[in-house]
């Protein structure tokens, strides 16, 4: 199933942020919305899609569940956290250079200011 | 913990919405789920007012409820179905990955499913499904038995015994009485008439069997007797043959010139024979009712069919029972209590009869190819296991766990079957085809067998079964082989743990396959048998024809004679006939007629009555039979070409000469026959036979048809070229002399014999073919085992070789690996042999069940078959390196 993703590389929003969130620490569910909601306000999940789109992940493999432990940044209550697997890391970068192409291609296409960042 | 009773509220109202999820999703991330919706909430609540919180309600509802659903519709969740979807995915991946396994695989799936499916219709539509009558179960045929007085074990009912059945109260509901004759059809005056047959049989047939006609009207009860209106019922078949014509009901067409009205057609399912006790079922084209009384007709001779339904929920005792009392009433009241029985036959019982004993042996044939097949499956799945082993070690050593990849396993090998049988399926649909066509004509309801989705499915699901269950083997020992093994095993080219399990299955290919060949063996040494033996006749070069010569075309004796013989001058006359000479009986048709006969002073008679009063099969022929039918005269002559004053001339066959004169020539002796008339023996022949071509029927008698005046005559041709090829000209010359006469059965006598001979060729070629494909199914297994044992071993034999042995005492060591196996097998196969053998026995002929030459052959066979299925990838060990073996070692 990994390598499917891989090689049709089509993720949903929810999916890749998810991702994106994943790849930079282990997270609880709150602190992968709270991390979605600081880079992308638009595209933040309510908790039943975000939960449905963990599943699928876990399920193909993509991200899985590591240890339920207190969480800081919620009173150290103990939550449940999520890692991104090795499978996980590669899709994401087939995603994001996938969408780094198509920035270049908006940004040779005029849509986007040349050199800026 | 939650203290704020506001966010208490948010987390009870959360887990009640958790009841939109699946029970499996709920499980895994339903507490996750309400803690992260809680600590959204206190988000909410923090940043304060009535919105936020108020939103928080309304899209935590909303995503339930949508989510929910979706999640529950969402198909082959993975860890849902535990897994199995998955691995469902990954089999059919993995088997795509491997066009070549897949394609051989499915092949022999294929070709053995189909085959099985083939037998298992016929199987089923033959002896299983129930003839297409109105509870059939409750129908019966009624035969006499005529104990010691004649060797009659199955003769035809007196029309007074349908008269007592039709009377007795009890058990039977209804009684009917079949007769059959062949008569000339013709719609109207003028018209090319036709020879049909028609069934005679009382009015209540059709309610008896539980039929309606299609068109028209079956017969009124009073429509019988010496004085029913002419009427006819056609069946579906002849009114098409007819043109399809509605108008049919109510036309007038003559029968034998008689008029006759149609009034009903019946539907096309409705397919109905009157068995006959000798030979093969009879169809009719047409019924007319019966026109005699029953009761007038005389008790002593037979010479009807009886048809009787029993009341529903009868047993088959019961129905015994009753009529063995009116058995006994009629033995007492015509037959001074000599030991007449009548007994009842279901009827159909009675119609698969002839070929029960070969369907049966096929369908075992059929299961044993079944297990083989699955043992194939099972092996060739391991050997895929074993290929995978370094994978599955790895995978095992990651932590995957043993059931998933059982699972997979099992997975694949369900798949393969699913695969198997939908194109076996599809092969039988063609197959069946072919079988019928192959099928002795009487096989019953013949023209109904194809394959039906009843068949499909089974067939379908059988083989599912079978992949399924050839799955496990490997995969129980994919998941249990202890890691360390496979982890050691892996490394060594060509897997090792697999090893015993591999053997035993090829064992079992050996020992099925020989069972099967044993079978295989047998029919077709009984086939062959049965090519060779000598029928008692020529049958090449000749051709045969039935004229039929109803009274109404020609009225009188002298008449019917001289159109015989300006028939017989005409035949003659065409180019290529060699000789010409004509029959009321042919050889192989079992219909001659039978009479008792006795030789008052014959030095063979005993004084025992019986003995001395045997019944003898007797028919009429011409002058020039010998030459033409190619029969052998043991002594004495032909009848002489014309009608010698004063003297009736026959022949009579070996038996007969044997059983009145052990001694002495018969030539010359006198036989009452008929009434108050003789013949006189003048030429004694070898048994042209009747019935079995391997063995004599009963003794015959042949007197010359124009004493007797018999009217309708088989015309056999003996010609030097092709015989099928005369029959345009013998139907031109026929017409010549009268275009009324209508030519019926134009067939070689080498037809006729291989029509008997077909349901042992079928059998013979079906079981000798599944045979040989177990057995190259066990080769094939052999083979790889041996191939598998020579690469394991390469280093062991390089190191014999180095230090001196001889190449052909390694190559001795390799292949006893592969012949020790087969020396169990055979050994395991011994009850299946003996168990083979007695199930065919009753196919047989001229062969023992458990003829010794045949066994040695196919053992002979099986053992030089496998040998060189060893032999092959043994002969590696010879090309061995030593030096550099042990190098790369």
């Amino acid at each position: 199933m990994a390598t499917d993703k891989a090689r049709d590389g089509r993720l949903r929003p929810v999916e890749f942020h998810i991702l994106l969130s994943l790849s930079a620490a282990e997270r609880h569910g709150y602190g992968i919305i709270r991390d979605i909601e600081s880079l992308d306000a638009a595209s933040v999940p309510d908790v039943g899609t975000m939960y449905r789109a963990l599943a699928r992940l876990v399920e193909q493999g993509l991200i899985e569940a590591s240890a339920r432990r207190p969480a800081p940044d919620v009173d150290d209550e103990r939550r449940n956290y999520y890692r991104i697997t090795t499978a996980g890391r590669k899709v994401a970068r087939v995603e994001a250079v996938r969408l780094e192409a198509l920035t270049a291609a908006a940004r040779s296409g005029g849509l986007l200011p040349r050199g800026a960042r | 913990m939650t203290s704020d009773p506001r966010l208490a509220g948010a987390a009870r109202w959360c887990r009640r919405l958790l009841r939109c999820y699946p029970a499996d999703f709920r499980q895994e991330f339903g507490d996750s789920l309400v803690e992260t919706s809680v600590d959204r909430a206190r988000v909410a609540l923090q940043r304060g007012g009535a919105w936020p919180v108020a939103r928080f309600y309304l899209q935590a509802t909303v995503s339930a409820i949508v989510g929910g659903a979706s999640e529950r519709l969402r198909p082959a969740a993975a860890w849902r179905s535990r897994g199995w979807s998955r691995d469902a995915a990954l089999a059919t991946r993995r088997l795509a990955r491997t066009p070549g396994f897949l394609a051989a695989v499915v092949g022999t799936l294929t070709v053995g499913l189909g085959a099985f499916a083939v037998v298992f219709t016929v199987v089923q539509q033959v002896l299983v499904a129930p003839l297409p009558y109105r509870d059939a179960r409750d129908l019966y045929f009624v035969w006499r038995d005529y104990g010691p007085m004649l060797d009659l074990n199955r003769g035809w009912l007196a029309g007074t015994d349908v008269a007592a059945l039709q009377s007795s109260a009890g058990v039977i509901e209804s009684a009917t009485v079949l007769g059959r004759q062949r008569v000339i059809f013709a719609t109207g005056e003028g018209t090319a008439p036709a020879e049909i047959a028609v069934i005679s049989t009382t009015p209540n047939l059709f309610e008896v069997l539980g039929v309606t006609p299609m068109l028209g009207r079956g017969f009124a009860p009073h429509e019988v007797g010496p004085a029913r209106p002419p009427v006819v019922v056609v069946s579906h078949a002849f009114w098409q043959r007819l043109g399809a014509d509605p108008h049919l009901v109510g036309a007038q067409v003559r029968l034998d010139g008689e008029p006759f009205t149609v009034i009903g057609v019946l539907p096309p399912t409705f397919a109905f024979v009157r068995h006959a006790s000798l030979g093969p079922p009879q169809a009719a084209e047409a019924y007319v009712p019966f026109d005699l009384e029953l009761g007038a007709t005389s008790p002593t001779g037979g010479a009807y069919a009886g048809l009787i339904r029993a009341k529903a929920g009868t047993t088959p005792q019961q129905v015994a029972a009753a009529i063995d009392v009116i058995g006994r009433d009629i033995d007492a009241r015509h037959f001074k209590s000599r030991g007449l029985r009548l007994y009842p036959v279901s009827l159909k019982a009675d119609l698969v009869a002839p070929v029960r004993s070969a369907l049966v042996v096929l369908a075992a044939a059929g299961v044993f190819l079944l297990l083989v097949l699955t043992v194939n499956l099972a092996s060739a799945l391991l050997a895929r296991s074993a290929q995978r082993e370094h994978e599955l070690a790895v995978s095992r050593a990651l932590g995957a766990d043993g059931a998933a990849i059982a699972r997979a396993t099992i997975l694949e090998g369900g798949l393969l079957g699913v695969l198997g049988g939908v194109a076996g399926v599809l092969v039988a649909v063609w197959g069946t085809r072919t079988l019928v066509a192959l099928a002795p004509l009487d096989l019953p309801r013949r023209d109904a067998i194809a394959v039906d989705a009843y068949v499909a499915v089974v067939v379908i699901g059988l083989a599912t079964l079978l992949g399924l269950l050839a799955g496990v083997a490997p995969a129980t020992w994919a998941a249990r082989a202890p890691l360390s093994r496979l982890l050691a095993g892996s490394a060594v080219r060509g897997g090792g743990g697999h090893g015993r399990l591999r053997r035993s299955m090829v064992v079992a290919q050996v020992a099925l396959s020989l069972v099967l060949l044993t079978a295989g063996g047998l029919v077709v040494r009984s086939f062959e048998r049965l090519l060779r033996a000598d029928p008692g006749f020529a049958a090449d070069n000749v051709l045969t024809m039935r004229v039929p010569m109803p009274s109404l075309l020609v009225p009188d004796g002298p008449g019917v004679l001289a159109l015989q013989q300006r028939i017989s001058d005409a035949l003659t006359a065409l180019p290529g006939v060699v000789a010409v000479s004509a029959t009321e009986t042919l050889p192989m048709t079992a219909l001659m007629n039978q009479t008792t006969l006795a030789i008052p002073g014959a030095p063979g008679n005993t004084g025992n009555r019986e003995r001395d009063r045997p019944l003898v099969d007797y028919t009429g022929i011409r002058a020039g039979y010998v030459q033409t039918m190619g029969l052998r005269l043991r002594a004495g002559r032909d009848l002489s070409p014309s009608r010698p004053a004063g003297v009736r001339e026959a022949l009579v066959d070996h038996t007969l000469a044997e059983h009145f004169f052990p001694n002495s020539s018969p030539l010359g002796a006198s036989i009452p026959f008929g009434r108050d008339q003789s013949v006189t023996i003048v030429g004694v022949v070898q048994q042209p036979r009747l019935y079995d071509l391997h063995r004599d029927g009963r003794p015959q008698l042949y007197v010359r048809a124009e004493d007797f005046e018999m009217r309708t005559m088989y015309f056999v041709v003996r010609t030097s070229r092709a015989p099928a090829t005369l029959a345009p000209e013998v139907r031109a010359a026929v017409r010549t002399i009268d275009p009324r006469l209508a030519l019926a059965d134009v067939r070689t006598m080498q037809e006729i014999v291989a029509g008997a001979r077909r349901q042992q060729r079928l059998s013979a070629v079906l079981v000798a073919g599944f045979a040989l494909a177990a057995l190259l199914l066990a080769s094939l297994g052999l083979f790889s085992v041996v191939s598998g044992s020579v690469t394991r071993r390469r280093q062991e034999f390089a190191v014999r070789l180095a230090i001196g042995a001889q190449p052909g005492s390694v190559l001795r060591l390799a292949l006893i690996d592969g012949l020790r196996l087969v020396a169990i097998g055979v050994c395991l196969a011994v009850p299946g042999v003996v168990g083979a053998g007695e199930l065919v026995r009753h196919t047989l002929v001229g062969v023992s069940p458990h003829d010794p030459v045949t066994l040695a052959w196919v053992v002979g066979g099986l053992v030089a078959v496998t040998l060189l299925a060893c032999y092959l990838p043994a002969r590696r060990v010879l090309r061995i390196d030593a030096a550099q073996s042990l190098r790369q070692g």
